[in-house]
């Protein structure tokens, strides 16, 4: 894995969805009680429908109505944002000096991520939710105009774009020589990276929101047909598949030999990576959308509140009724935990 | 012409003690609750059209049955592409599908399709419902530009994942991205109406309504409703459309009759809901809108089709009636002081526990405001079997 924006420089730091691009969640951060009070509370004026991210002393927030906020973690002061032309569903990824989001004008934006004013923008057809993956100085994102872009990371200069058989919600996960994208006409799609190039597909049965992780020569991902598979990275060959009771939307996470998954049917499951055999689900509200994350020794998901799960177990560790979500995901980092809600609240709790 | 107008309850019968003044909240028998005056302000000078409720076919409800069409929670693609088409041709007397939608859309056309996500994802719009829809109408000569799938909460339509289930180029718009605020609606046509010293008394219609699309495809679903005894045709419109409506019910009272009905004699969406296509491949039989208790959700593969809003609500409220009766749950039309719950957990696993004093009477209701048939004899209910 070479993914840059996959390069954490502090322990605390979480600079894409899902931390890395491994998705490996907060592996290491040790959530394992429950927060007692709020740090701080800041208020983003619209609902969120994003993931945060943190590095280097700044939390990261899109908001409903255009607006990225950058917040002091220590204060919970703003300091600075960004006010976009529409509305902003995309989680941000972070890269060098660069921070860069999906906006639903249509455009990724790169912004600078020390001063916020505007690096360059990319243009596509219709909306951008996905959050835009670097990896070897070129953007990869999705959009719902059904194709995919590859833009210089530097200038947001094309390189090449490549249509698909539906919308794309779901973010890329880019290795070296190969992208992984779910797509709205079922396909879990394989691309070259350096030309977009299909190598591979590999029909669900309906489609798929879902963002996929890649564990050795597995590729995961869940379908809105409410199975979970499991694919050969090389040939697309479905491995296993893991029926839940409704669509999956939520992204999968991964640790260990374990990959944790939500379904709208309510539950968090853990199947055991290699071969999807179930070792634990737990009912943890009436509608999981939102990815896990994985800490140490415990798994934490939003949906209606937030919720931590003993990772092996999958015994519920504590709860904090605060934090409904659609497509939300905590922010682990050491003693504190940052979370959004859709009403649009940003809580720093310890 | 400005079509301001009050309307008394008496006009519409809800004979009743004038008891103004008390808490309804606070009172525990069951004397139903006079209805205050209601202003409606539609849209000045709009022309009514001749498709508007109750539409070309007043009284004619197309029902089409198939229990493959849904298997273990899947709907089939294939399946409802078939009921559809079955249905449509039936309702206009077309020979083909294509035909049948040009009476109600032509290529000129900006296509509202009003989902109801409500209950999502348990019981909402199928996605295979509003494929085969979208595909009808492109057949007429619309663009998928000029389609617009849309409804009140974004964050519900998010929960569904219409955005990824529904065919590129097709505008998927909430309405207003959370439970408050006023974007999004049109200040000049609005309800007005006092109905318990809410601080907020107009509701207004939403602006994509008033100004943007030309013809709007109804998609409820089959659902019990706490407070309106159903939720289909009408109500999907009507609340789906006008903003601050849950103030219409404040436990246990509920003044959904007769808001309802009149909210849909508003004009423009009076006329431009032209087509009411209900998805009836899951039955929520108790616990709606919003549930998702399975225990209460059936799966009978079934979908009706009509212009008739009244009509077809009347034999969604038979169906949902039935079921109950079927399954030992107490009438939509009794009003039990001892059903009542404050607890949305009793409510939501316990069928003769109820939220507030179900008012089904709102579809008879709306019929008398003449947008569409009540009386079952008259309506021509035609039951097929997809084959």
């Amino acid at each position: 894995m070479t993914t840059e924006t996959a390069k954490s420089k502090a322990p605390g730091d979480w600079p894409t969805l899902l931390k890395d691009n491994s998705r490996t969640g907060a592996q290491g951060q040790r959530p394992a009680r429950s927060p007692e009070r709020a740090v701080w509370q800041f208020r983003a004026g619209s609902s969120v429908r994003s993931a945060p991210i943190l590095d280097g002393g700044l939390l990261y927030v899109t908001s409903l109505r255009g607006v990225l906020h950058a917040i002091d973690v220590v204060t919970g002061v703003s300091k600075w944002k960004f006010q976009a032309p529409g509305q902003i569903h995309s989680t941000p990824s972070l890269s060098d000096n660069r921070i860069l989001f999906g906006c639903d004008d249509g455009k990724v934006y790169a912004l600078d991520r020390h001063a916020g004013s505007k690096l360059w923008e990319a243009a596509t057809g219709a909306e951008v939710w996905a959050s835009p993956v670097v990896c070897g100085g070129v953007v990869f994102f999705g959009s719902a105009d059904a194709k995919v872009y590859a833009v210089d990371a530097a200038n947001g200069r094309e390189r090449w774009v490549h249509e698909l058989g539906g919308r794309i919600y779901s973010t890329i996960y880019a290795t070296e020589r190969r992208l992984y994208v779910g797509c709205g006409d079922g396909k879990l799609y394989c691309l070259d990276a350096s030309s977009g190039t299909i190598l591979w597909s590999t029909p669900t049965g309906n489609s798929i929101d879902s963002s996929p992780a890649v564990v050795g020569d597995l590729v995961l991902i869940g379908s809105e047909d409410f199975w979970f598979y499991a694919m050969n990275t090389g040939t697309g060959e479905v491995r296993w598949k893991y029926e839940t009771g409704l669509g999956i939307s939520s992204s999968p996470a991964v640790a260990g030999d374990l990959t944790f998954i939500g379904s709208k049917d309510g539950f968090l499951y853990a199947l055991e990576t290699q071969t999807g055999h179930l070792r634990w689900k737990t009912a943890v509200g009436e509608v999981v959308t939102a990815p896990p994350v994985i800490g140490d020794g415990i798994v934490c998901v939003q949906a209606g509140g937030t919720f931590a799960l003993d990772s092996a177990t999958g015994k519920v560790v504590w709860r904090a009724a605060l934090a409904g979500t659609v497509q939300s995901v905590p922010v682990l980092a050491g003693d504190t935990i940052y979370l959004t809600s859709l009403s649009g609240e940003v809580y720093a709790l310890r | 012409m400005d079509r301001r107008t009050f309307v008394k309850a008496g006009c519409i019968g809800s004979a009743s003690l004038l008891m103004q003044g008390l808490d309804p909240a606070m009172r525990a028998d069951l004397t139903p609750l006079v209805v205050p005056p209601i202003e409606l302000r539609g849209l000045p000078d709009y022309e009514a059209s001749p498709l508007g409720m109750p539409g070309l076919y007043p009284g004619r409800v197309i029902e089409l049955r198939d229990p493959n069409a849904i298997v273990r929670n899947r709907v089939s693609q294939p399946i409802v592409r078939h009921m559809l088409e079955h249905a449509m041709k039936e309702l206009t007397g077309e020979k083909s599908s294509q035909a049948a939608w040009a009476k109600f859309v032509e290529p000129h056309d900006i296509v509202g399709i009003k989902i109801n996500p409500s209950g999502a994802p348990a019981c909402c719009s199928s996605p295979e419902i509003l494929r085969e829809i979208i595909g009808s109408v492109q057949s007429v000569g619309v663009p998928a530009r000029n389609i617009l799938v849309y409804d009140r909460y974004s964050f519900e339509m998010d929960i569904g994942s219409y955005q990824v289930l529904l065919p590129p180029g097709v505008r998927i718009v909430g309405i207003q991205e959370a439970f408050a605020g006023d974007a999004g609606y049109e200040p000049q046509v609005y309800c007005d109406v006092n109905f318990f010293g809410e601080w907020e008394t107009r509701s207004y219609m939403a602006s994509i309504v008033a100004h943007d699309v030309t013809k709007i495809i109804n998609v409820p679903t089959m659902k019990d409703h706490s407070a309106s005894g159903v939720t289909g045709a009408l109500k999907n419109l009507a609340y789906g459309t006008f903003n601050n409506v849950a103030r219409t019910h404040r436990a246990p009272y509920s003044f959904t009759n007769p808001l309802i009905g009149m909210m849909c004699t508003v004009e423009p969406l009076r006329s431009k809901a032209v087509l009411h296509i209900m998805d009836g491949m899951r039955q929520v039989w108790h616990g709606g809108p919003l549930t998702q208790v399975q225990d209460f959700i059936d799966q009978p593969g079934i979908l009706l089709v009509a212009t008739d809003p009244v009509a077809l609500d009347t034999i969604e409220l038979g169906a949902i009636e039935t079921k109950r009766r079927e399954r030992g749950a107490p009438s939509l039309w009794r009003h039990d002081p001892n059903s009542i719950t404050e607890d949305n957990n009793d409510f939501y696993h316990d069928a003769s526990k109820n939220l507030f004093f179900r008012q089904p009477g709102h579809v008879a209701a709306a019929g008398k405001l003449g947008l569409g048939v009540a009386d079952l004899k008259q309506i021509d209910h035609r039951i097929l079997l997809n084959s």
